[in-house]
């Protein structure tokens, strides 16, 4: 495997160049949130000058930002457990047996990322209404589970259909269940599909604004993107205090990012040992 | 194919011993109840509207097609949705090359065994994480054109005449709006395709080598066809992606899809006639809006099916 | 096992969870009865009324109102819960076409609003107490089909706004003519300062610049009537040559102002770097909040064909009542407290907007000036008053419109035909 010098550098430099590129509005909006309003439109490209966490507090102050955590972190949990599992079941059954209704079956999962599910907003907000979820946060796990579930077919499906076969008909012929096969023998080996599934899910979840401020009236079971938007009117012209709303909504996508990517991207080049 | 019929046959003969057998048929049952119930019945409910005449948001009588027919034959409406259609063909083009493009660019440098690949697959997956709101919002400001950062470092690197108003001019506001959405969705490509790209047996890529396949002919014999599927996916997606292409735009560029509709696509449209344009407060055409979701639908699916059928066909020829 | 065991257990849960969905979709009737009990529940015998807004920014003003209001009847509660302008629309149809939404609903002035109540989703408010404050033409703005829909809020004014600093240092006046006002331009505009504050990107921008510079044009009022009464149309000389006075004028708007929107010209004028500011009343709270050194007046419209100079003037959101809603008696009660100069005073107050409530003082002296100016030199918003029906609206039409001409797209003389064909699909005087 040994290659060019040239080729290496050349691959470090692409590397870094979109690195800096994907880096760099964040890091702006950290660093803006530290700025004045004034020091914004001076010199927007600039380290700030001091590090003032006075608009941090202002802002915790006015919002119950630890309220609207737990409630994210609720709904994106329980949602992504949903997706995770009956997307899995789901898509298992579709890419390993050919019943023949399977691909009619794929493709009506595939159905529902092909319609805006904003014009269902009413009928939607009716049936929440009869299942009297109006103000609770399982209408939106419901709905973020469901939502979820057509792009995590896709993924699964296809991947489920990547596995050696070799691997099932062992376990058949040792006797193994349907359920022994899915649960023991190809789920272990699917974590890097279930990794990117669950991140892409947890993050849909996480940041959706449109279904909470349908569904949700009350500030206490309000998420984070819906809590924050609230200040964003309140906010409109006072940027610094705008960026620090920003980064406050983000920050703890980030950071569950950051403790569970490590699992995530060892699953993905555990995966590909194989 | 023939290796999934045998395990088939060898599962129906165990099965017709196997009490259980009518256990695998529950698996896709928990996934498709929640999914007709919260997304097929409201669409399909909401479908119906297509059919009624509206006023406001008060329904008024059965018409038929009338919607459909309103919509193709009348101005505005007319122009508007093939202005809107366009934009979603260049949306669609345009993430392939420039998005879809890159990200197997450093999905292919990453699986290079280059150092620090931990960092990058984490840099380029970060601006995912937020929300398009805020996406939208940063980017506004980046690419304001007084004190926006770019225009800011243009100015500081004396390129002043490429500073322009970016989101205001309608030759460089789709393109910015695309760009930036490919910022966006850069990470979970690079992801997708590296997945695919590790998933391809070592074994394989070795023989081809020995066979003294090498660099651009290696990517393209061994490498690029082991890769269908993820291929598929990535395209199937972006261009799912690019017909709903709704959230940035709307951040960035407003109901209007702003300026003079140089944004606009049938997403956005839809949400105009459905739930008002200009800021909200505008007439609402609950009927017209509905109709063009059906169109829309029609459109997504249809492409969509033939993609899949046609990659499909390619990756069993393999 | 265990595992297992969650799975199907997981299984079971969804099934009943569907099982249940369509049998309590079947006893319809019962779970929204349900709802009731429950909110009465919460207070015991004390009533809680929400009220829905798209004015996230007048939250602490409201809590002050609601407690002033309590102080009166301690026994309602009073929740004010806006939401984003942008979503407003969307929150709120979506909850009212399901039998839901706020007791106090805030209305879109004018045509916007009163569709709620053709939808019949308003309780006519005729006989509420108090309602007969206000002036016909106020009242106007919540007005469909002969029954009164919603209690007025407050009026808006469109005007230029001066930096008086920057006008001084000039040598400049207030303009008493269109040709003054064009020659403070080109003065200004020679000297390195930008004159007029005004982009192009947000098209609600245009139209509001429009309300503002049109009349001066179109001749005010005279041309309000006859347009209106069908005599002329927005084809007619005097409508386009408005729309060309707005194209002559981007001369004096700032570089690229193709890209710049709401937060950018108002950064512009309170970081005095333009002149002059063509808005709405309700930006001297925000000017002041960001600048609170800005010493900045305002000036009517001179005009350009030789009659008095103009204010532009609405009435801005007005309140109604939710049809559905389970305690009218107690939202009316509220609705009255709007009606009287208790309120009005502390709107007044803790805005600094004029209250609908006629003969109010704000104790402001911008805003007084603004308030008499208003009355004396007065003209509607012709695109809000009058064209804001049609899909899309007629002034929704001029917005896009006045975008492509300053983009180069489309000539003044299309804007104006386009609107024409866009108001003849309802605008009955023009179907004659």
């Amino acid at each position: 495997m040994k290659q060019n010098p040239a080729a290496r550098s050349f691959y470090y430099v692409i590397a870094f160049a979109f690195a800096s590129i994907s880096l760099y509005p964040i890091v702006l909006m950290i660093f803006s949130s530290f700025k004045t309003n004034a020091e914004i439109f001076k010199n927007p490209l600039s380290f700030p000058t001091s590090f003032s966490l006075e608009t941090y507090q202002k802002l915790l102050d006015q919002i119950p930002f630890f309220t609207f955590f737990w409630n994210s972190v609720f709904v994106s949990v329980i949602s992504v457990i949903f997706i995770l599992l009956f997307g899995s079941l789901a898509s298992f059954y579709i890419a390993r047996y050919t019943f023949w209704w399977n691909n009619l079956l794929f493709f009506f999962f595939l159905l529902g990322m092909m319609i805006p599910i904003k014009l269902g907003i009413v009928p939607l907000f009716m049936l929440m209404k009869d299942l009297g979820l109006i103000n609770s946060l399982w209408s939106l796990v419901f709905i973020y589970t469901a939502t979820g579930i057509p792009l995590s077919v896709l993924i699964l499906t296809g991947f489920f259909r990547t596995m050696p076969k070799e691997l099932e008909e062992a376990a058949r012929i040792d006797g193994a269940t349907d359920i022994r096969i899915f649960w023991h023998v190809l789920l272990p080996i699917m974590r890097p599909a279930l990794g990117t599934v669950m991140i892409i899910n947890f993050i849909q979840s996480w940041n959706d604004f449109f279904f909470p401020l349908i569904f949700i009236t009350e500030e206490v079971k309000k998420t984070i993107p819906v809590g924050m938007l609230s200040l964003f009117g309140e906010y409109s012209a006072d940027w610094g205090a705008l960026f620090a709303g920003l980064t406050l909504s983000s920050l703890p996508m980030i950071v569950l990012f950051f403790i569970a990517s490590k699992q995530f991207m060892e699953g993905l080049t555990a995966g590909a040992v194989k | 194919m023939e290796l999934e019929s045998k395990v088939n046959i060898q599962t129906k003969s165990k099965q017709k011993k196997d009490w259980k057998k009518w256990v695998i048929h529950l698996f896709p049952i928990p996934a498709l109840a929640i999914y007709i119930l919260f997304i097929i019945y409201p669409l399909f409910a909401a479908f119906s509207y297509s059919l009624y005449d509206w006023q406001g948001i008060k329904r008024g009588a059965f018409i038929g097609i009338e919607n459909f027919i309103s919509l193709f034959t009348t101005e505005p409406f007319n122009s508007m949705f093939w202005n809107a259609f366009q934009n979603n063909i260049w949306y669609f083009l345009l993430e392939m090359v420039v998005q879809n493009g890159i990200a197997f660019m450093l999905a292919y440098v990453i699986y290079k065994k280059i150092r620090f690949a931990e960092f990058f697959k984490v840099a380029y997956f970060l601006p995912r994480l937020l929300s398009v709101i805020i996406v939208g919002f940063l980017w506004k400001l980046i690419l304001n054109p007084n004190f926006g950062a770019l225009n800011v470092f243009l100015n500081k690197i004396g390129l002043e005449s490429w500073a322009k108003p970016w989101l205001g001019d309608p030759d460089t506001a789709l393109i910015s709006i695309i760009l930036v959405n490919s910022w966006f969705g850069l990470g979970f490509a690079v992801l997708i395709f590296l997945a695919g790209l590790q998933g391809i047996p070592g074994d394989l890529i070795e023989a081809a080598r020995l066979d003294g396949a090498t660099g651009p002919k290696l990517i393209r014999k061994i490498i690029l066809p082991l890769m269908v599927p993820s291929i598929t996916i990535m395209t199937v997606l972006t261009f799912i992606h690019a017909f709903e292409a709704f959230e940035l735009v709307y951040a960035m560029e407003g109901s209007m899809g702003e300026p003079y509709y140089s944004t606009d696509t049938l997403a956005v449209y839809f949400y105009r006639l459905a739930f008002g344009g200009s800021g909200g407060a505008d007439s609402v055409a609950i009927g017209l809006g509905s109709a063009l979701a059906v169109v829309l639908f029609f459109i997504i699916a249809s492409i969509s099916a033939l993609f899949l059928l046609v990659l499909r066909k390619r990756e069993v020829e393999m | 096992m265990k595992r297992m065991l969650g799975l199907f257990l997981g299984v079971v849960m969804v099934l009943s969870l569907v099982l249940a969905g369509c049998s309590s979709s079947e006893t319809n009737s019962n779970a929204s009865g349900n709802e009731g009990d429950n909110g009465s529940d919460s207070g015991g015998d004390k009533v809680t009324l929400t009220m829905g807004s798209w004015r996230t920014e007048d939250k602490a003003a409201y809590e002050k109102i609601i407690k002033a209001f309590n102080e009166e009847y301690p026994d309602i509660n009073v929740e004010f819960k806006p939401s984003k302008n942008t979503e407003y629309n969307t929150i709120l149809n979506t909850a009212l076409q399901s039998g839901e939404g706020p007791d106090i609903i805030q209305l879109r002035p004018y045509a916007p609003g009163m569709e709620l109540a053709k939808a019949g989703y308003l309780e006519p408010l005729d006989d509420l107490n108090g309602i007969d404050v206000f002036a016909d033409d106020v009242i106007a703005a919540a007005k469909s089909e002969d029954k009164i829909y919603g209690v007025p809020l407050s009026l808006n004014s469109a005007q230029m706004f001066y930096n008086k600093k920057i006008f001084e240092e000039h040598g400049l006046k207030e303009p008493k003519t269109w040709d003054e006002f064009i020659e403070i331009n080109e003065k200004l505009k020679k000297e390195g300062v930008t004159p007029i504050a005004l982009g192009t990107k947000e098209g609600w921008l245009l139209s509001l610049g429009h309300s503002i510079v049109g009349p001066a044009h179109y001749g005010a009022n005279e041309f309000v009537d006859q347009i209106t009464a069908g005599e002329k149309n927005f084809t007619s000389d005097e409508f386009v040559s408005s729309i060309k006075a707005m194209d002559e004028l981007k001369k004096y708007f700032p570089d690229n102002y193709e890209g710049l929107g709401m937060e950018d010209i108002r950064t512009l004028f309170f970081t005095e770097q333009a002149a002059m500011f063509p808005l709405g009343s309700w930006e001297i709270e925000v000017l002041r909040e960001m600048n609170p050194d800005l010493d900045f007046g305002f000036f009517p419209m001179p005009s350009a064909v030789g009659k008095e100079p103009t204010m532009t003037t609405w009435v801005d959101g007005s309140y109604g009542l939710n049809v559905n809603s389970e305690h009218k008696e107690e939202a009316k009660k509220f609705l009255e407290f709007m009606t009287t100069e208790k309120f009005a005073k502390l709107f007044a107050s803790e805005l600094s907007r004029i209250p609908a409530v006629p003969g109010v003082e704000t104790g402001d002296e911008l805003v007084t000036a603004m308030a008499e100016a208003s009355n004396q030199y007065s003209t509607p918003y012709l695109m809000l008053v009058h064209f804001n029906e049609g899909n899309p609206t007629t002034k929704a039409t001029l917005e896009t419109e006045l975008q492509g001409m300053y983009l180069g797209k489309v000539k003044p003389e299309e804007v104006a035909k386009k609107l024409q064909e866009n108001a003849e699909t309802y605008y009955e005087p023009f179907q004659k």
